[in-house]
């Protein structure tokens, strides 16, 4: 009798197994859309070279990356030094970010040299690296996301090309000596600028700092008195070179071509120190550096380079729609 | 998976085990358990399937509406900032502080400043009462301009007067603009809303412009706080199609991303569904502004509150299932376990036994009704079987008695006459043998009612009759009795001894020249007792033999009669496999054989007596 009552009991799960099972294969078939592919979670570090007050460029590539994570199932880690100068700070970082145990890294090495032994680190780990704005001495990451640092250089001798002649004397403010972004930028200048590239005189490194570069600048300007053309290749030496040549009363006599965008660039554009700059896409930078490193942790196949754009604005073209967009990034914050 | 009938049958079919012949599926509470599981799992399923359906589509009509509501709210909000900013530029277009100082030809620098400072006054109580104002300011054509405070200068390189604010403002229209960066004030890049309209001057080619710029921070935190799930977003255009704000819109310019949304996608009404139906627009559209306010919400977000509600649907289908055949399973049992029980006590009556007890169980319901009908049938078969057994009873005890020999009467007279002529002889001790021989064999016959004797008074009744017969063949009659005295306290049917050994006088010896001899032998052969009467007489033709039990042929008139009878009563009473069985050789004699079974307990101490006798 006690055999007979276990049968039944089975006999009840059973039966309501096959009902479990049956329903679920129902709606496994119906419902497998609206459940939504329930994404794995990917854990990404980003890395940029330096994040302050007195540069949006790097506040405007994690807000990229943040956009990106938004749209996906993704944890987002900024881990950033103070100034673009503190390697062994960003080094010391991408080893705290190896630690973590993401599933994939985006940095922005600040070194050409010094960064490679820590991004070797990272592909050794099994992480995926995907690399931002400047490249290293040797090839690192699966994926290099940057400005064609080539082609906005080349923009920018494109653009004074036709103002130049032979008594162009040319000065050059660069921001870090070696660095890739420093080298490919004058490399593509001098593409452009051709035969006139014999003209340049003077080429200065700031370190990537504002008021250095206001400094050397003045000295530059000091010691060449002649020079009449100055072409910037990033937003610090942009920022202290033109203010150099406005406290020097030179505004419009030198023609002065920036890089990437600042407020205080924007303003020396408006009032003529500047006749164009060259800026880069920063947000689209950070969104699409995201997206690869997504792609690649979910093992997904990425390019091997991805292009993130640069734009040349002149004084007429600041308030067009678009670009007003990517001159004033609108932020609560600045407002509050 | 599937469900088929054959899948269940398997599974049932293993359970049915302790059924003999057969499958569970066949069995009364099979059927009943089985139907029952199709008729419940149908009716969640299909309660499943309709609740489900339901509830999506009521989750999905709640989505749109909390969204529509939403997306009003939101558009009734900013109408209400850009009211307010049209209430501002009335008050400040109103203000003769404001039109003095623009346009009064004084000279009196003094007394315009005086108006300046009361403009900005006025301006500045403005910016406080109204939210999220920006600046107030306004620019004549004549280049005089008061911005928020007397203080506040202009950007030299602003280039106001392309604008489309100021220019339209000018042709004597009210301008609200989309989302711009406000660069007329110096060293100030404001995100701005900026409403704009003329103050006609007193003359001919007087006139100035009011605006009025509006955080666009508190629209977009507007929109920003509107929560539309993880993915979802607000985002909203003008007139023309240009984005106004949304969350992505620098992305959107650089080419990155696209919005799907097209203004042209409104004809088909206020809520729309996205090409691929993932993505519901939900818009709302400003009389005051002409701006399309968008809601997006992405329906795999609002489905997955449906998929928290399926889990509790199944839930409840599991419980439900579970307890209807839990139910099922006991109700069934509670049938068929009596009717399984009605079953085995019937197959105990089947095979022969009507002595089984039957238990009726305590429900009072059709089933106890049954197993009522099926005792009274019982205890109505019982008593006709007993009424049937005592009825052959006495057929069979009336007929031993009719077939139990009798004395013959012959037989007496010639004793008698035997007896008086040994009297007359004077042979007294013979008439005291006789007689008292004869009374013996009187007493027995007559006085003993008992069906049954033992062999060893069967025997004294034949020795008897024997000494009567021998006293009266004298020279002509010779009796040996041997009988195994193990044998002798069995208990026999009486009288059957006798009548054989009257037949082998009468039959055998009677013809026999010289004396003849009958023995009479008994003992244990088998598992049977055999008593056999022989004779030396004249024995029987092979004829006569083969139709010695045919009753036509026997010569009743000679008594054979009484071996018939005999055969007769043995065969009654113990069966049919006992009886007589004859030898004969003519001329040689007969020997007739009794063979009797042995009591059980006899038997037993035979075979153990055998046993060890064999060592």
């Amino acid at each position: 009798m006690l055999e007979r009552n276990n049968h039944k009991y089975i006999l009840v799960l059973i039966v309501i197994v096959t009902i479990l099972a049956a329903i679920g294969v129902f709606y496994y078939s119906s419902g497998e859309s609206e459940e939504g592919s329930s994404e794995l979670l990917v854990r990404i570090v980003l890395i940029p070279k330096g994040l302050n007050d007195s540069n949006t460029f790097w506040s405007d590539v994690i807000e990229g990356a943040e956009m990106a994570a938004s749209e996906r199932n993704v944890e987002l880690t900024v881990l950033a030094p103070s100034f673009e100068t503190e390697v062994e700070v960003q080094n010391k970082m991408i080893e705290e970010a190896i630690e973590m145990r993401p599933d994939a890294i985006v940095l922005a090495p600040s070194d050409y040299v010094k960064t490679l032994p820590y991004a070797r680190k990272v592909e050794e780990t099994g992480i995926k690296l995907v690399i931002l704005d400047s490249v290293m001495a040797e090839e690192a990451g699966c994926c290099v996301v940057a400005t064609d640092n080539l082609k906005a250089g080349y923009r920018m001798g494109e653009y004074m090309k036709p103002y130049l002649n032979e008594d162009s004397v040319i000065g050059i403010m660069e921001h870090i000596k070696g660095v890739s972004t420093a080298v490919e930028r004058e490399q593509g200048l001098l593409e452009a600028l051709g035969t006139y590239g014999d003209q340049i005189v003077d080429v200065r490194y700031c370190d990537s700092s504002n008021d250095k570069s206001y400094e050397e600048t003045k000295a530059m300007l000091t010691e060449n008195p002649d020079i009449n053309v100055i072409f910037c290749l990033n937003e610090d030496s942009a920022s202290g070179a033109a203010r150099a040549v406005h406290d020097m009363g030179l505004g419009g006599k030198v023609a002065m071509v920036g890089f990437d965008s600042s407020l205080e660039e924007i303003q020396f554009l408006e009032s003529g120190v500047f006749n164009a700059i060259v800026v880069q896409r920063p947000l689209n930078m950070g969104y699409l550096g995201l997206s690869m490193a997504y792609q690649a942790a979910r093992s997904q196949e990425v390019p091997r380079t991805v292009e993130s754009g640069s734009v040349l604005i002149t004084k007429e073209t600041i308030y067009t729609t678009e670009n007003q967009k990517l001159l004033f990034p609108f932020r609560e914050n600045d407002k509050e | 998976m599937m469900i088929t009938p054959r899948s269940f049958g398997g599974v049932f079919g293993k359970i049915g085990m302790a059924r003999q012949n057969s499958s569970y599926a066949k069995s009364l509470q099979g059927k009943i358990n089985i139907s029952l599981l199709f008729i419940v799992a149908t009716a969640v399923v299909s309660f499943m399937i309709i609740s489900i359906t339901q509830s999506r589509i009521a989750v999905r009509n709640t989505a749109i509406e909390y969204t529509s509501q939403l997306i009003d709210m939101m558009n009734e909000s900013i109408d209400s900032y850009i009211t307010s900013m049209e209430s501002i530029a009335r008050i400040v277009v109103e203000n003769s502080d404001v039109r003095s100082y623009l346009f009064t030809e004084t000279g009196d620098e003094r007394l315009r400043a005086e108006y300046g400072e009361r403009a900005a006054e006025l301006f500045q109580t403005l910016t406080d009462t109204g939210s999220d104002i920006c600046n107030i300011g306004i620019i004549g054509e004549n280049g005089r301009y008061l911005i928020n405070d007397t203080a506040t200068k202009i950007n030299p390189y602003a280039g106001y007067e392309n604008t489309d604010w100021y220019q339209e403002a000018l042709l004597g229209e009210e301008v609200i603009t989309s989302s711009h960066v406000q660069n007329v004030v110096s060293d100030e890049f404001p995100w701005v809303v900026t409403l704009s309209r003329e103050i006609p001057g007193r003359g001919d080619g007087e006139a100035a412009v009011l605006f009025v710029d509006l955080n666009f921070s508190s629209i977009s935190r507007l929109c920003e706080k509107t929560n539309l799930g993880a993915k979802g977003y607000v985002f909203i255009m003008d007139d023309s199609g240009n984005l106004i704000y949304h969350p992505k819109q620098r992305l959107i310019y650089s080419g990155l991303l696209e919005e799907e949304f097209t203004p042209d996608m409104l004809q088909n009404g206020d809520v729309v569904f996205s090409g691929d139906g993932q993505k519901l627009y939900t818009v709302s559209k400003s009389e005051i502004t002409g701006w399309t306010m968008v809601g997006v919400t992405y329906l795999d977000e609002m489905m997955s509150r449906t998929g928290r509600l399926r889990n509790l649907f199944y839930l409840m289908a599991v419980v439900l299932v579970g307890v209807a055949l839990t139910m099922s399973v006991f109700l069934t049992d509670m049938v068929t376990k009596p009717l399984r029980k009605l079953r085995e006590t019937m197959k105990v009556v089947e095979g022969g036994n009507f002595e089984v007890e039957i238990e009726e169980p305590d429900t009072g319901d059709e089933i106890s009704d049954l197993f009522r009908s099926f005792r009274n049938m019982i205890l109505k078969i019982r008593e006709l079987i007993e009424q049937n057994t005592a009825e052959q009873r006495e057929k069979r005890k009336s007929e031993l008695n009719a077939l139990q020999a009798q004395i013959n009467p012959h037989f007496l007279y010639n004793t008698l006459d035997s007896i008086i002529w040994m009297a007359e002889g004077g042979n007294i001790r013979d008439v005291v043998l006789m007689t008292s021989s004869l009374a013996k064999l009187l007493r027995k016959s007559i006085s003993n009612k008992n069906e049954m004797v033992t062999l060893e008074e069967e025997i004294e009744y034949t020795r008897s009759y024997l000494t009567i017969q021998k006293m009266r063949y004298v020279d002509k009659l010779e009796y040996e009795i041997d009988v195994e005295p193990v044998v002798l306290q069995m208990e026999i049917v009486k009288l059957i001894i006798q009548p054989i050994v009257e037949n082998a006088i009468y039959h055998g010896i009677k013809y026999k020249e010289g004396k003849g001899l009958i023995r009479i032998t008994g003992g244990f052969q088998d598992d049977r007792i055999v008593l056999r009467v022989s004779d030396n007489g004249v024995g029987m033709t092979k004829e006569a033999l083969s139709h010695v039990f045919d009753e036509r042929v026997t010569d009743t008139r000679k008594n054979g009669v009484g071996v018939l009878n005999v055969h007769r009563r043995i065969r009654l009473y113990y069966g049919g496999e006992y009886g007589l069985s004859f030898e004969s050789e003519e001329g040689k004699g007969t020997c007739v054989s009794i063979h009797l079974p042995l009591p059980e307990m006899e038997r037993e101490w035979i075979k153990r007596k055998t046993e060890s006798g064999g060592e």
